[in-house]
């Protein structure tokens, strides 16, 4: 268990979208351990008046220079009092915490689909993904066109899509219509958003192999052995990983407050067994 | 009419001749009032002397209680049943040993699945929760996590729930005997299917009878887990003592629904009602735990929305002989250690060798719940 503590220096602040900040931490510990798809807590302290520790996604982590980016929306007590801190403040994080992503090292073409705030757990994805030369595609879904993550934080070798609801930018409709014109050309996709887009996009992905014809190429590794569900191996060969968005009680794995119900008819502990998950794991028509 | 307005124009002259010796409270600064007047103020009330107590170190302040039937533990906090799972999720991260003790999840005999989520929603100063008591069942808890325990300093209280008598009687008697079990504390806020769905917890009868049951099902000391949520707590509180309880620990949650306009208004949490705890439910938890300790003699165990030394103290202070830190781990894993420390150091700095002179300071002398330490049954 890594619940170490780290304490975060504010470095910089933008609220990036109408409610949405974008902070910028300087702690190297966590940049350097930190891997996509984990979180880390917010320690609250006395300030902040909240009873669970607030968990974030970590946005990007850059182990040269320490620092470790939050993306949030200001929904509470906990997340008002963060915004509130300015450069030079520090804080309390425990982290990382939770499993990352696992993508396979064959793979050059991700598929990344985010809903709304679900940028942010995907955005360091994208980051390692273009540093070891890959392709990516995001796919961006929110209501309206104030509400899109803008361009210019991205990387720009990230081929961008958007689609909203009420149609001002991009495709008018949600995010799921975009993703099967890109089920071929992917090789891997990785989800954070909502559930029902998760529930629709796991859908998609279970039809997938059967649909398309897919062959598994090159040499089959392993053949005859399976890996146990939920491993890093079995996860790595899933076409579809999702970070689930919950709240977090201990992330110890104690309190059993942040379960979604798996496949296998037992719960998996978000903190523990996620946030990542490939999509098969979980069983998404008992909607936990 | 006229008797009473005479009363009234009276009245002040008619106080002072009462009481002629009352002092008026000195206002901040009045230049109205004189040097000399104020100097009366203070002479008229002789500042004491504080009683400088003889420090004793904090190490040497005796925290240790007994709390029947041979559960002794060596300081009166325990970490409360619920968000410590079963304690092994914390091994890396606090010192266990120095814990008073531990109460593990609710445990029934069958493995539960527990409720669907969302299972927590934070409400101003409050946690509602609504797990269900998921957990793999007794014999699994058994297999898992006994050896483990056995192996720690700290007692273990296994919290047990069940839906009828005959269940709860029945993990009493596979936990009988099995090492690193301390004690079994009754979660009686469960539904009880043979009275169909009333609580344990909220009738006199069947809080007794789980209890007797259990009682004659083992000899393993007996905490019964009471709920506020109830017209009238004495009652229930003698009847479950009569039946054999050796203590009792309260509050468990404060029954609550959670409903959220941004979920379309709809109720937030899976299952609708959940429990309430936190902050929010201490001075729930401090009423509920006096009514306790002015009518059974046996201890209590105070739990509810402790999150600071102020908070055991105030417990302490209405009679109860221990204290329970539940969702306040959330935030901070290690404050019921530094409980430990602080309430050690608090007692040794107003020279007091245990912590039992802390207790029922806030209850007539005659109430006070007898407190029996370890050290002094040797």
């Amino acid at each position: 268990m890594t619940t170490a503590l780290a304490a975060a220096e504010l470095v910089e602040r933008r609220e990036i979208l109408p409610g949405q900040w974008l902070q910028a931490y300087h702690a190297p510990g966590l940049a350097s351990g930190a891997r996509a798809g984990q979180y880390v807590q917010l320690v609250p302290g006395a300030a902040a008046g909240t009873i669970l520790r607030p968990p974030f996604s970590i946005n990007t982590a850059d182990a040269a220079t320490g620092i470790v980016t939050l993306h949030y929306r200001v929904s509470g007590p906990p997340t008002a009092w963060l915004a509130g801190r300015r450069p030079g403040d520090r804080i309390d994080l425990a982290g990382p915490l939770g499993r990352p992503f696992e993508v396979d090292p064959r793979n050059r073409h991700l598929l990344l689909v985010a809903g709304g705030l679900g940028i942010a757990g995907l955005r360091m994805l994208a980051d390692e993904a273009i540093r070891t030369g890959r392709q990516v595609t995001l796919l961006f879904g929110a209501r309206s066109a104030r509400e899109v993550y803008p361009s210019s934080l991205l990387p720009d070798e990230v081929e961008y899509i958007v689609a909203t609801e009420d149609g001002g930018l991009g495709h008018r409709g949600q995010v799921v219509d975009l993703a099967p014109d890109y089920e071929a050309w992917a090789d891997q996709a990785f989800a954070c958003g909502p559930r029902p887009m998760l529930a629709a996009l796991a859908g998609l992905a279970a039809g997938r192999r059967g649909r398309l014809g897919v062959a598994t190429l090159g040499r089959k590794r392993g053949a005859g052995k399976v890996d146990p569900v939920g491993s890093p191996a079995a996860r790595r060969k899933a076409f579809l990983q999702v970070a689930i968005e919950q709240e977090i009680g201990c992330a110890a794995g104690s309190c059993l407050g942040c379960v979604v119900m798996g496949a296998s008819g037992i719960p998996q502990r978000v903190c523990r067994e996620g946030p990542v998950f490939a999509a098969a794991e979980i069983d998404w028509e008992r909607g936990w | 009419m006229k008797a009473k307005r005479r009363v009234v124009t009276s009245s002040p002259r008619v106080a002072e001749q009462k009481y002629p010796t009352v002092p008026k409270r000195p206002t901040a600064p009045n230049p109205g009032r004189t040097a000399a007047g104020a100097q009366r103020v203070s002479s008229r009330r002789p500042v004491e002397p504080p009683s400088s107590p003889t420090p004793v170190p904090a190490e040497s302040v005796d925290l240790s209680v007994d709390l029947g039937r041979g559960l002794t533990l060596p300081n009166p906090i325990l970490a409360a049943s619920g968000p410590f799972g079963y304690g092994v999720e914390y091994v890396e991260l606090v010192d266990l040993d120095r814990l008073g003790g531990i109460c593990c999840r609710g445990t029934t005999l069958k493995p539960r699945l527990g409720n669907p989520g969302p299972r927590f929603v934070e409400t101003p100063s409050g946690l509602l929760h609504a797990i269900g008591l998921q957990n793999p069942g007794v014999d699994v808890v058994i297999a898992r996590y006994a050896e483990t325990w056995a192996s720690w300093t700290t007692p273990v209280i296994v919290n047990v729930a069940a839906r009828s008598v005959r269940d709860f009687a029945e993990i009493a008697r596979r936990l009988e005997g099995v090492p690193g079990v301390a004690a079994l504390e009754l979660n009686l806020s469960c539904p009880n299917v043979d009275a169909g769905g009333a609580l344990f917890a909220t009738d006199v009868s069947a809080a007794a009878e789980v209890t007797a049951a259990v009682r004659r099902a083992t000899d393993l000391p007996l905490v019964a887990k009471l709920s506020p949520n109830v017209t009238q707590i004495r009652p229930i509180a003698r009847a479950v003592a009569a039946a054999g309880a050796d203590a009792l620990s309260a509050i468990n949650a404060v029954a609550g629904v959670a409903v959220g306009l941004d979920a379309g208004g709809r109720t937030l949490l899976g299952d609708a009602t959940g429990g309430l705890s936190g902050p929010a439910v201490k001075p729930i938890a401090l009423r509920v735990v006096s009514e306790i300790v002015a009518s059974v003699r046996i201890p209590v165990i105070a739990i509810g929305g402790v999150t600071s030394l102020a908070d055991v103290l105030d417990f302490l202070a209405v009679g109860a002989v221990a204290v329970g830190v539940g969702s306040a781990v959330f935030a901070d894993p290690g404050l019921p250690v530094r409980l430990v420390e602080s309430l050690a150091e608090t007692c040794g700095a107003r020279g007091m060798t245990s912590y039992r002179d802390l207790i029922g300071t806030a209850v007539a002398k005659p109430q006070r719940p007898m407190v029996r330490s370890v050290l002094a049954n040797e």
